[in-house]
């Protein structure tokens, strides 16, 4: 019986590749035209982010009442949106600060693309304070800055509590992105002949030369990082939690919030780089370097976030009843039963059914399976937040003040929009900078690490 | 730029030479240089300098440009702030003080009931009506419709220049035509008929009176849609008098309503809120007086009801004769002959079982108790035939003990029969009638279809229209003239036997409009040049002079007389009156009535638009009806029984048929309405109005008919089906059913509605805080040491009459949003009424609550709103900076009241109903009360506007301000005093002493957010302890 070495490490990558090999296939899309596919791809982002603008241009002319908001709902899609891409936001600094805290080594070939698509989930997200408010053109106010009013900012309002969390995470996210991408760009300068990227390259690799002494500073100065975003992946949500939590409104009003937002986010976040990394693994032909066995790890952590959002669901219904409290009891009935229950329903089956596929290994290991439950996961992530916004407002103490949302088609606009506005960039992304990490990826190649066992 | 540079200097083309030469050139001799020598200027040079000629660009024309794009973007970067020119007062009027309001006395005029009202206005300009104090009858309130009727005076869709045959004409021309016309009527003995609406001026009737003896031939008829000739008859047959005396409710310990709204907005209902709510006194009293209500349909009435029993309008005649059968057993207070007797034999107590045994003993048992001290008050759609067995009811009972003789109900022209009204369109279709003036009445909508009044017109040859607004009548007329609104307009009233009040123009007119009197005056006069725009003002003092001046007796000459008679806008008179005896054969002869098979029509008025006259009103087409509270439409209120019988549910089309006619009109489904009842509103529907007005409502006049079998209002056999299709009815509240479990009862199980009943409350005073909860905070509270605002709502007192929130509307420039935005939630109204409903579709047991910014010390809003735009005065008030705001509306969603109102829009422009795109209509807003843009937050401000001009009042005169110095809008308007307003911190203040009350409550108190509005909860008085 031969006996199986638990502690072994598994090879990350799959197969045994050339480090030449590996910076060739990683810089290719960088080094060659794109093809017709990715202007076709381009064209329908761009016209999804062209809803945006016209959205925007409509609301911003007219009036929020372009919007299905009402009293008592008063947020509708725009922090549902929010709160959303905030989300989506969550899954790369885990990746690359949690994970690699922890050592995951699975995490190099997927981490910068997820830092990636932070950093542009961000950006989404964080239009949406900006644009929600009836006066944008006076959004400045939102921030603490000396003025001739001599008004202060609100320091007591989450809102004002959001603008800092959101605003902290997108600069550390994009710094930490940039010092990982420091060796890439170096890397890709030595690569090239063409002269403006030369340039480019150089001045944004600021003078790496790969060095001992630059990789060890480099190590140093990502470990740094790396502690420094952990507690933010934490906060972010946390903190955009408060939004509620610190409300009056039953159904807002839960201690649950902070754990559950942050469970959630991950999920969510997750759910989106498995998406599209399927894809990109597909063209760019990064099977090798994004395995199946990463892909499976992710699923994992989905179905324990799922497992966890699932448990929170159940939470609050236990906790609505157990406080006695029967405003709160109301709010959790009213969403399983009153007129939001579809969203609520489709949300639970999404949300906390279909992750639970993955307790099959086949399943988490069947590619198509796994994209279409992902494609869930975000739908349910979604509407988790819709119901937490629209059916808690639409219901709240005083039944005389009830009323139905319902959205327009400026809702629309913007919800696709912000779609195409962060597809744009994650593009232009995969056209502009390696979405692999070329220096990790090669640090993870069979062999390139010292290894005490064999010797 | 010229081309004439000498460049072909340098070229060497001559061989003359030269001895001296400067330059080369020079020595070559170039013929150039030598034709600048000989040419001192260079051709064009010398010529007229056109920038238009130039090349490219220019200096010039770069400036030019550089300038004109500049003052471009100058233009464009205008400040969204900038309103336009100001002009400062070159010679300042003696009356008035820029920023000083001045308040004159008038008259209102929006109804029958002509109450006092004092016209605020700031600059010259009116900006908010309010209840005289002086005035006997409605003491300083008044109905929702008189605080929004001032909208209509800058509505800019009222007429502006007289019209004959659509084209304008001008005012000399009409009178000489007109002259004309009516000398040639008198020649060829054609009639003239002025038909008006209801006269409550005797001013107005002397000239109606002048006008015939100059013009023999004239016939006034009198016709208003909604009237009260039922009871006018019936009390003619009665007492041999059309005048009927007012109701001291205040005395009565037992009403019984029978489809009579008294509260709502029958007879004076300001008056009657106020009497009837005298006995729903909870402060150092437990007087109650006990309303049995009996209606078909749902009224404000109804929701005040203690005990209501739904029974057609059609049964009420049996009713009521039953109730005399029984009630007579224990005696009578006159004498009944045998006739009578027999008469009412045929009605035994059985007919009770029909509605609600129970009940009704409770009601006979009251009645035999209460004799002398009860009051039986038929309403005004029933027919002549109940009101008449009702005053034999209140004879038999003594009960006439209660009517008021001092105060009667005059009458100065009477209604036109239906024989009057048939005459003259039969005179009219005979080419008998020369010329008809309608004087500021609007005969085509408001006369039933069958008379075919709009058909006979076509044979009338000069068609004259008196009329403020374009309407149904002005259409079909050759004339349309433009009259003065009622506060341009001098005028006077009688409508109370014991008051004479005078209504004064607050404004120029604004447009080329006359007073409707000096129009019949100038035609009087029979000379188009003797127009004068006094004509009427003095006719009216000498009238005055001639009538009440010499009846009051005064010491004061004429002159003082007048002028403090207009300063106080009422004298009293006292009219000697005498108590006529009930009149049996009246009784003994009145048709008996019975029951149909089918269903009941049901007529009434509506509540804010009126018959109609407010049809182009904004403010009152979206005020919510009290009941359903539905906006902008009028609709077939049904029960939820004969609903579900149709299987029709809110807002689907029905066809309601009377005899003929049809109507198609989506239905409502009204809990506690009669099965066999259906209930429209009239006023709506109208064709020709404004745009406020246009395809508002369904026209329910037309189901009315001549030929009626009860009353005007009250159809038999009318017929009810389904019909294909919907209509989107919008209200301010969303509508549960009653018997959805899920949603039941919330109000009571929530404590937003605590209730009792005297009973309980006699017992255990204190019940409400006995299971109360002690709260603690956990943050170190702010401590109100000086004066604190606060606002106290005695539920006990409140109709749902809805004038504090059109009050609220003018006073804070509330603007109007319309149907579609209400449908969408957004209505902008800081103050809505929220009726709750508990018990059984069958037997509603209806709760009505104001609801407003509750001002709380620890409000939620506060705490969120990131840029401090909302945040809390010393003084206890919840403030809003507008100019901060950035409009998150994170403020809206923690308010657990949801009573702040966001603009969704700017509701005054670029908006697609944009109602304010004109330069009249702003001239309404109160400058005391910013204006909001679109993106900001509002809400209740407890009139910050009015605290704080009393507190300059008070800095300027060296006093300390009391709390008793602030009344706000709401407050001063509610008719029954419900609303108390003032300093918490004073213990003798009267809002202090009902914080401390038993009954006082707190909406949502659990939340540990202090409101402070307390509301005083409402006590039931029924015979038992529990609701």
């Amino acid at each position: 019986m031969s006996t199986i070495d638990y502690t072994r490490e598994l090879s990350v990558l799959e197969g045994k590749h050339a480090l030449r090999e590996l910076d060739d296939l990683i810089a290719k899309p960088l080094e060659t035209k794109p093809d017709k596919k990715f202007y076709i791809a381009l064209a329908i982002t761009l016209s999804m982010t062209g809803l945006f603008v016209l959205g925007l241009a409509l609301t911003f002319y007219y009036g929020i009442g372009m919007w299905g908001n009402n009293i008592p709902v008063a947020w509708a899609f725009d922090i549902v949106n929010f709160v959303f891409w905030v989300g989506i936001g969550h899954a790369g600094t885990l990746i690359s600060a949690i994970l690699f805290l922890f050592r995951q080594k699975w995490r190099t070939g997927i981490a910068r693309f997820a830092e990636g698509m932070t950093v542009f989930a961000v950006m989404t997200a964080g239009l949406f304070p900006l644009i929600h408010v009836g006066r944008p053109w006076l959004a400045g106010y939102l921030f603490p800055y000396p003025n001739q009013h001599s008004v202060w900012v609100n320091f007591t309002s989450p809102l004002l509590w959001d603008v800092f969390a959101v605003s902290t995470y997108l600069t550390v996210s994009l710094i930490f992105w940039y010092v990982g991408l420091i060796p890439d760009l170096a890397t890709l300068r030595e690569r090239t002949n063409h002269k403006i990227k030369k340039v480019v390259y150089s001045i944004f690799s600021l003078g790496w030369r790969f060095s001992n002494r630059h990789w060890h500073h480099y190590e140093m100065v990502y470990l740094i990082l790396a502690g420094f975003a952990t507690p933010l992946v934490l906060s972010v949500h946390t903190i955009v939690s408060f939004d509620f939590a610190v409300s009056v409104i039953p159904g807002w009003h839960t201690t649950i919030f902070p754990p559950y937002f942050v469970a959630g986010a991950v999920f969510s976040g997750f759910a989106m780089v498995q998406n599209v990394l399927i894809m990109i693994r597909k063209i760019f032909n990064y099977e090798h370097i994004i395995t199946v066995d990463t892909l499976e790890k992710m699923n994992k952590i989905m179905l324990l976030t799922g497992s966890m959002v699932g448990y929170a669901y159940a939470m609050e219904f236990f906790i609505a009843w157990y406080s006695g409290v029967e405003a709160e009891r109301f709010a959790f009935l009213n969403r399983a039963m009153g007129p939001y229950a579809w969203a609520y329903w489709i949300m639970v089956t999404c949300n906390v059914v279909s992750p639970q596929l993955f307790w099959f290994k086949k399943i988490r290991r069947t590619i198509p399976v796994m994209f279409v439950i992902a494609i869930f996961v975000n739908i349910g992530m979604w509407l988790e937040r819709f119901v937490i916004i629209v059916t808690s407002l639409s219901r709240d103490f005083l039944p005389s003040s009830w009323a139905y949302y319902k959205p327009t088609l400026v809702d629309g606009m913007i919800l696709i929009g912000s779609f195409g506005f962060f597809f744009t960039w994650i593009l232009l992304f995969t056209k502009a900078l390696p979405v692999v990490s070329m220096a990790e990826v090669k640090a993870v190649v069979d062999g390139a690490q010292p290894s005490h066992k064999e010797h | 730029m010229n081309d004439s540079s000498p460049k072909g200097m340098g070229s060497q083309k001559s061989s003359d030479k030269k001895e001296l030469w400067k330059s080369l050139n020079d020595y070559n001799s170039d013929p150039d240089v030598l034709k600048f020598k000989h040419d001192e200027f260079v051709e064009g040079v010398t010529e007229d300098f056109d920038p238009s000629k130039l090349s490219g660009i220019s200096r010039r024309k770069f400036l030019a440009l550089l300038s004109a794009s500049a003052a471009l973007t100058a233009t464009a970067c205008t400040n969204y702030r900038d309103k336009g020119e100001i002009i400062p007062y070159n010679k300042r009027p003696e009356e008035i003080f820029p920023g000083v309001a001045n308040y004159y006395a008038s008259t209102c005029n929006g109804c029958g009931q002509a109450c006092g009202i004092l016209i605020k206005t700031r600059e010259g300009r009116p900006i908010k009506v309010d209840g005289n104090p002086d005035h006997p009858i409605n003491k300083g309130k008044i109905c929702a419709k008189g605080q929004a009727s001032i909208l209509d005076l800058y509505d800019p869709e009222r007429l502006k220049a007289p019209r004959f045959n659509r084209n304008d004409i001008s005012w000399k021309s009409v009178d000489e035509n007109i002259i004309t016309a009516l000398n040639e009527a008198q020649r060829d003995r054609k009639e003239i008929a002025i038909v008006t609406d209801r006269i409550t001026s005797p001013t107005t009737k002397k000239i109606l009176d002048d006008f015939v003896s100059k013009y023999p031939n004239t016939k006034i008829y009198s016709h208003s849609l909604v009237n009260d000739e039922q009871r006018r008859q019936a009390c003619l047959e009665s007492y041999g008098t059309t005048e009927y005396p007012s109701i001291k409710f205040e005395e009565a310990n037992v009403i019984l309503a029978l489809d009579a709204d008294f509260l709502g907005n029958e007879g004076n209902y300001i008056e009657n809120m106020r009497k009837f709510t005298a006995k729903r006194e909870v402060v150092g009293k437990t007087d109650f007086n006990r309303l049995y209500v009996a209606e078909g349909r749902m009224s404000a009435t109804g929701m005040m009801a203690d005990y209501r029993v739904s029974i057609s309008p059609s049964m009420q005649y049996e009713f009521v004769m039953a109730l005399i059968n029984e009630l007579t057993k224990s005696g009578s207070t006159i004498s009944l002959d045998s006739n009578v007797k027999s008469k009412i034999e045929k009605y035994s107590n059985s007919f009770f079982n029909k509605i609600d045994k129970e009940k009704i003993s409770h009601l006979v048992d009251d009645l035999n108790t209460n004799r002398g001290k009860a009051i039986v008050y038929a309403g005004d759609t029933l027919p002549k035939e109940v009101h008449i067995a009702v005053n034999l009811l209140n004879e038999i009972l003594g009960n006439t003990v209660l009517y008021d003789y001092t105060s009667l109900s005059k009458s100065l022209i009477n209604q036109s029969t239906k024989e009057e009204i048939s005459i003259l369109i039969d005179s009219m279709k005979n080419g008998k009638v020369g010329t008809v003036i309608h004087f500021d009445s609007n005969p085509v909508y408001i006369l039933p279809g069958d008379y075919g009044y709009t058909s006979a017109l076509k044979n009338v040859n000069a068609v004259v229209t008196l009329t403020e607004a374009e309407n149904e009548t002005s259409t079909v007329s050759n004339y349309t003239l433009p009259i003065n609104h009622a506060f341009e307009s001098w005028g006077d009233a009688n409508t109370c036997s014991k008051v004479y009040s005078l209504q004064q123009p607050v404004i120029s007119p604004i447009f080329n409009t006359r007073q409707k009197e000096t129009v019949l005056l100038t035609w009087i006069s029979g000379d188009a040049n003797s127009y004068k725009e006094d004509l009427y003002h003095q006719y009216l003092m000498n009238n005055f002079n001639a009538t009440v001046f010499v009846k009051k007796n005064t010491f004061a000459d004429a002159k003082t007389f007048w002028y403090s008679a207009l300063h106080d806008g009422v004298v009293l008179l006292n009219e000697p009156s005498q108590q006529n005896k009930f009149n049996l054969t009246a009784f003994n002869s009145i048709k008996e009535l019975a029951d149909g098979n089918g269903f009941t029509l049901h007529l009434t008025e509506s509540y804010y638009v009126g018959d109609g006259k407010f049809s182009n009103n904004g403010w009152l087409q979206e005020t919510p009806h009290p009941v359903t509270k539905i906006t902008w439409d009028n609709y077939a209120a049904i029960s939820p029984k004969l609903a579900k019988q149709l299987n029709v549910e809110m807002n689907d089309l029905v066809s309601i048929g009377v005899g003929k006619t049809n109507l198609e009109l989506p239905v409502l489904v009204q809990p506690g309405m009669d099965n066999k009842t259906i209930n429209i509103e009239l006023g709506y529907g109208r064709t020709v109005i404004g745009d406020i007005g246009k395809e508002v409502g369904f026209n329910s006049v037309l189901l009315m008919s001549k030929e009626f079998s009860l009353s005007p209002y009250i159809y038999k056999n009318a017929t009810i089906k389904k019909f294909d299709g919907t209509h989107k009815l919008v209200s301010t509240q969303e509508h549960h059913s009653l018997d959805d479990t899920f949603v039941k009862d919330f109000h009571r199980t929530r404590k937003i509605i605590q209730e009792g009943t005297v009973e309980k409350y006699k017992k255990e005073p204190n019940f409400l805080h006995e299971e109360k909860e002690k709260l603690v905070g956990i943050t170190r509270e702010h401590q109100y040491t000086g004066l604190k605002w606060a606002m106290a709502i005695d539920l006990n007192k409140c109709t749902s009459c809805s004038a504090c929130i059109t009050s609220c509307n003018v006073e804070n420039n509330v603007p109007v949003v319309g149907k579609d935005q209400v449908e969408r939630g957004r209505e902008m109204q800081w103050m809505r009424i929220d009726r709750y409903y508990s018990g059984t579709p069958d037997e509603p047991i209806v709760s009505n609550q104001p609801m407003l910014c509750q001002h709380c010390d620890n409000a939620p809003c506060e705490n969120v709103c990131p840029v401090n735009a909302t945040n809390h005065s010393p003084d206890g008030l919840n403030q809003m900076a507008y100019n901060r705001c950035v409009g998150t509306r994170y403020c809206s969603n923690n308010c657990p009241y949801k009573v702040r109102r966001f603009n969704f829009f700017n509701f005054r422009d670029h908006f697609a109903d944009a109602y304010y795109e004109n330069d009249l209509t702003s001239l309404v807003h109160n400058p005391e009360v910013t204006v909001r843009s679109r993106g900001v937050m509002e809400k209740c401000t407890f009139c910050v506007q009015r605290i704080m001009e009393a507190r300059s009042n008070a800095a300027r005169d060296g006093k300390t301000l009391k709390g008793s110095d602030v009344v706000t809008a709401c407050q001063q308007a509610c008719p029954t005093n419900a609303i108390t307003f003032g300093d918490a911190n004073d213990p003798n203040s009267d809002v202090a002493k009902l914080r401390e009350h038993n009954l006082s409550y707190h909406v949502l108190e659990e939340l540990y957010i202090k409101p402070n509005v307390t509301y005083i909860a409402k006590l039931r008085n029924t015979h038992s302890e529990e609701i």
